[in-house]
């Protein structure tokens, strides 16, 4: 029943709510999911030394992520009970109030989507190489540095 | 001995490329040493080096023909 098939993590630019809605609607035909669970991350509007973030330009190490994307799914599907997983990332500029990360996780019942989740959410934030410019809205920018 | 070594975030901007080649390099310990002697700005920024698309803890013996990249911390999410 696992569907494991490996799709492209990175997208140009926001993930867009459209996107997401077709995403759910799409698994009204697999009926033994039970439970689903999404994580967003949305890009926040930061006040840094006076100056407020307008947008997030990523990057990565896109041949080194992509195997570290595949890694984490492998690890999901051999820790938890789950019946498919989608991971979406965006690459370059995303403006403060847009989605840059969306983690979709469907399983028969909540346990296993809640902890699925949440063990996905924190693996790309910790082991993938991806690099966030904070840009100010008057185009100057810091680098972003993951925290708690 | 030539490695190709691709520069990835705010390390590219502190080295002022995205791709460096260096010569006559053994390892990622020296790797990091010539770095750090080269742009000594350096120093002052936390960076791990991958080497074929895996992060190194300690030393590794660096080959020609590996794939070497300098991470900045991670900022995915």
């Amino acid at each position: 029943m696992s569907e494991k098939k490996r799709h492209k993590v990175f997208v140009n630019g926001a993930i867009l709510p459209n996107f997401i809605a077709e995403s759910i609607a799409k698994h009204s035909s697999k009926k033994n999911i039970g439970a689903h669970d999404i994580f967003l991350g949305q890009i926040r509007n930061d006040i840094i030394d006076g100056k407020t973030v307008q947008a997030i330009e990523y990057s990565a190490y896109e041949e080194m992520a992509e195997e570290k994307f595949h890694e984490i799914r492998e690890k999901a599907f051999a820790s938890f009970n789950l019946s498919c997983m989608h991971i979406y990332h965006s690459l370059g500029r995303v403006k403060a109030g847009e989605i840059s990360l969306f983690v979709f996780v469907s399983s028969q019942h909540r346990t296993d989507a809640f902890d699925a989740c949440r063990f996905i959410v924190e693996e790309i934030k910790a082991k993938v190489p991806i690099f966030g410019k904070e840009i100010f809205e008057d185009e100057t920018y810091s680098w972003k540095i993951n925290t708690d | 001995m030539g490695i190709e070594i691709k520069i990835f975030g705010q390390l590219a901007d502190i080295i002022g490329s995205d791709e460096l080649q260096l010569q006559d390099i053994d390892d990622t310990s020296s790797l990091r040493e010539k770095l750090i002697s080269d742009f000594p700005k350096l120093a002052n920024y936390p960076f791990v080096v991958a080497v074929g698309k895996k992060i190194v803890n300690g030393n590794q013996k660096l080959n020609a023909d590996d794939v070497v990249a300098l991470l900045p911390p991670f900022a995915g999410g």
